[in-house]
């Protein structure tokens, strides 16, 4: 990855220079917003109800977003980089300046056809102990659960079927392949749909934790086709919305009280998160 | 040593005074050269953050620290000399307990500790350990914190000043300490080397407390070895460390750290659900001012944690096996409950006792004799005026 990411900087780098005379650039500024049910978030607040009618709220939304693209018009793809010169962007309800992106780097002027990006980390991106400092160290994703980072908190409290508030965690993250006689007929094996880590091989979990065989990656990319111009010299405004309900409901229902608060273990729930989340944001030109 | 002029570190400053004493005077004596104390490199252990919490004007030096520990080990840092009312950092923050008092302290029952007036402290000591690393705020309840609108509530310098005066601590009087301390033999010359000038100020012995604070780095714990793949774990140790990392296990980590966060803490501030009704003036919300925080604390890191009872900011716990049969069992459900406490309407993570024993297995592994033995952390000997 190193190595693409310095190819891509002398990529940009010369074609930067190459370029000066004939081209003209501009710059993008991302604003993101978490709305819910076309409002914007309000936090702490209990007064939403999602598609399988929990009323819920939302305390604090922390997650990450890697190999951000500008797609122009003929298709081709500019990598938004940080300062670091790693696609790589922390988005934190708790702190407003990580709700802006604005890299300062220059794209070519022109017309563009929308925006990609991975929601949290591919495989070879998803690497423990890539971030020492908080927040992103934070984020840490436990070695046992197949380590690296979450994709993302979203931590809130519904009512539950009791009529209690209940907190619940909607973390996205590595998922796990558990031993289950069931489905394995007693052998232990490796499904061999991931690899397994060797701070664990051998190691015989407590009794509430049946072993973990392997290991699913559940990031997914996301396509917004929006068009937008970057004009010369200008920076272009646009607004990249998380609609929090969607999570629950895009392509399948998600409800809190069959899931209970936490899923970072249940790959059945997350999977849900992962099939609904390409339908959670939106582009838009900023205000 | 005798100074013309006042020297401050920095070659720009140091340039500075020397143009602002050379309009007052009209005969110049070549000034000695301003000492410039050596830099203090703190070394970044295996997964640690790189991001530290040091002032612009204070930085590390290695003289500044030196300063730094005698002082922090001072009983005269009280502005008194009868030995019935001395009193130092090191009086409640000690080395071989972590930086606190202990539970079995001689004087301070349960660890409980109270100040030269009598008073005891509004919350129970919290450890000195790798706080160099903590920029969200200091204090159980982070009030301490970098930007603060009050300068003087941000730094550990900060709360070097309040230790001095507030009743419940030192109860002194910040210019009389510092007239004590400059007429104590060797001292003026260690504030000359640390900060160029042999008039000691009680920012500069702030200052260099602080620097000596900063260095307390406990990083070699059987955890780290662990984590930096020189030694395994037992059975139960490991156990331990995946019911502790794991929501359907203890699920300690999201607020005490692990395998991506060695530090064992986030330092930021939860309700981690122990009562209904939260009337404590000096908790979260009293910071913040939003109600959701009420009841909230500072999630402390458990590193040498076995050693730093009474637990919780009230010291309500005096062992760990009460503070795990808590998280077990005794779990409150509350509006302010923090939404990671997920566990909340089962009472807890419910905890069999052999995991319960797994749990603080793990949790002893981030024991570290290095830190509580160092040498460079502990007692001086002798203090500069060979007392
Ligand atoms: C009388 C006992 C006492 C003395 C003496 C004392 N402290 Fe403390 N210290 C405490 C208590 C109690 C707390 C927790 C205060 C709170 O947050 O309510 C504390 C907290 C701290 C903290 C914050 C730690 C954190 O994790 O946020 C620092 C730093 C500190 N003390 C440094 C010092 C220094 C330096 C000195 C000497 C100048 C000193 N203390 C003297 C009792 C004492
Ligand atoms: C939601 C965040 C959260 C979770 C989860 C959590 N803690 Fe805590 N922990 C805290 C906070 C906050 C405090 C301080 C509370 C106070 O002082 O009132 C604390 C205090 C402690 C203390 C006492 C520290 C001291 O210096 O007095 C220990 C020990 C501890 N926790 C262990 C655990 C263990 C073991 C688990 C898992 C079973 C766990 N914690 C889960 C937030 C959490």
């Amino acid at each position: 990855m190193p190595i693409m990411t310095v190819l891509l900087f002398f990529a940009f780098a010369s074609c930067q220079k190459r370029n000066t005379t004939e081209e003209s650039f501009g710059e993008t500024a991302f604003h993101i917003n978490h709305l819910i049910d076309n409002e914007e978030l309000k936090t702490d607040a209990l007064i939403y109800t999602n598609a399988a009618g929990n009323r819920y709220m939302v305390t604090e939304i922390q997650w990450f977003i890697t190999n951000v693209r500008l797609v122009a018009e003929d298709g081709t793809e500019h990598i938004v980089s940080n300062q670091d010169e790693e696609s790589v962007f922390y988005i934190d309800t708790d702190i407003p300046e990580s709700m802006t992106i604005n890299t300062g780097q220059k794209f070519p002027a022109g017309e563009y056809a929308g925006v990609k990006f991975t929601f949290g980390f591919d495989k070879a991106e998803n690497q423990s102990h890539r971030f020492v400092n908080p927040p992103q160290s934070y984020m840490f994703w436990p070695i046992y659960l197949g380590g690296g980072y979450h994709y993302m908190k979203l931590n809130g409290k519904w009512i539950n079927q009791q009529g209690k508030t209940e907190p619940f965690n909607f973390h996205l993250g590595i998922g796990q392949e558990y031993y289950d006689e069931s489905k394995t007929n007693g052998a232990l094996y490796n499904f061999g749909r991931s690899d397994s880590y060797e701070h664990c091989s051998g190691y015989q979990p407590p009794s509430v934790l049946p072993p973990v065989m392997g290991f699913i990656h559940n990031y997914f990319t996301v396509e917004l086709n929006h068009p937008f111009t970057i004009g010369q010299d200008q920076t272009s405004s646009l607004e990249l919305l998380m609609h929090i309900e969607q999570w629950f409901k895009a392509k399948r229902i998600y409800d809190h009280d069959e899931w209970g608060g936490a899923i970072m273990q249940q790959q059945d729930a997350m999977e849900i998160g992962i099939q609904n989340g390409p339908m959670v944001f939106e582009l838009r030109n900023g205000k | 040593m005798k100074l013309t002029y006042k020297f401050v570190q920095g070659i720009l400053l140091g340039f500075l005074l020397f143009l602002v004493a050379c309009s007052d005077k009209t005969e110049i004596v070549d000034p000695p050269p301003a000492y410039t104390p050596t830099p203090y490199e703190l070394e970044i252990p295996y997964a640690f953050p790189t991001k530290l919490n040091i002032p612009g004007d204070n930085p590390l030096t290695v003289e500044g620290v030196e300063l730094g520990r005698y002082l922090f080990y001072d009983g005269r840092l009280s502005g008194r000399t009868h030995p019935d009312s001395l009193m130092s950092c090191s009086s409640c923050h000690i080395q071989e307990n972590n930086f606190e008092p202990g539970v079995d302290h001689p004087v301070f029952e349960g660890g409980f500790v109270h100040g030269l007036s009598g008073q005891q402290t509004h919350h129970v000591v919290l450890p000195l350990v790798n706080l160099v690393w903590n920029s969200s705020g200091y204090g159980w309840n982070g009030s301490f914190y970098n930007n603060n609108e009050n300068p003087n509530q941000r730094q550990i310098e900060d709360i070097v000043t309040l230790s001095v005066i507030a009743p419940d601590e030192m109860y002194g009087d910040t210019s009389r300490v510092k007239a004590l301390f400059q007429s104590l033999d060797g001292y003026p010359e260690l504030f000359y080397k640390a900060f160029g000038s042999d008039q000691i100020t009680f920012k500069n012995m702030a200052r260099a407390i602080a620097q000596f604070v900063r260095t307390l780095v406990s990083a070699d714990a059987k955890i780290d070895r662990y984590l930096r793949g020189e030694e395994q774990l037992t059975q139960s140790e490991l156990n331990g460390f995946i019911l502790f990392t794991t929501e359907e296990g203890a699920d300690c980590f999201h607020c005490h750290g692990g395998f991506g966060n060695p530090l064992f803490t986030t330092h930021l501030f939860y309700n981690n659900g122990k009562d209904t009704i939260f009337d404590d003036p000096l908790d979260r919300f009293a910071v913040t001012g939003d109600p959701m925080h009420k009841g909230a604390y500072k999630a402390p890191t458990l590193r040498n944690i076995s050693l730093s009872g009474p637990y919780m900011h009230d010291g309500r716990f005096a062992t760990l096996d009460e503070v795990i049969d808590f998280y077990s069992h005794d779990v409150k459900w509350s509006d302010q409950v923090d939404p990671l406490m997920h566990h909340v309407l089962r009472g807890g993570v419910q905890l069999t006792p052999s995991e319960k024993a797994d749990v603080k297995a793990f949790i002893t592994t981030l024991h570290d004799e290095k830190f509580l033995n160092n040498p460079a952390y502990s007692r001086p000997e002798k203090f500069p005026d060979q007392n």
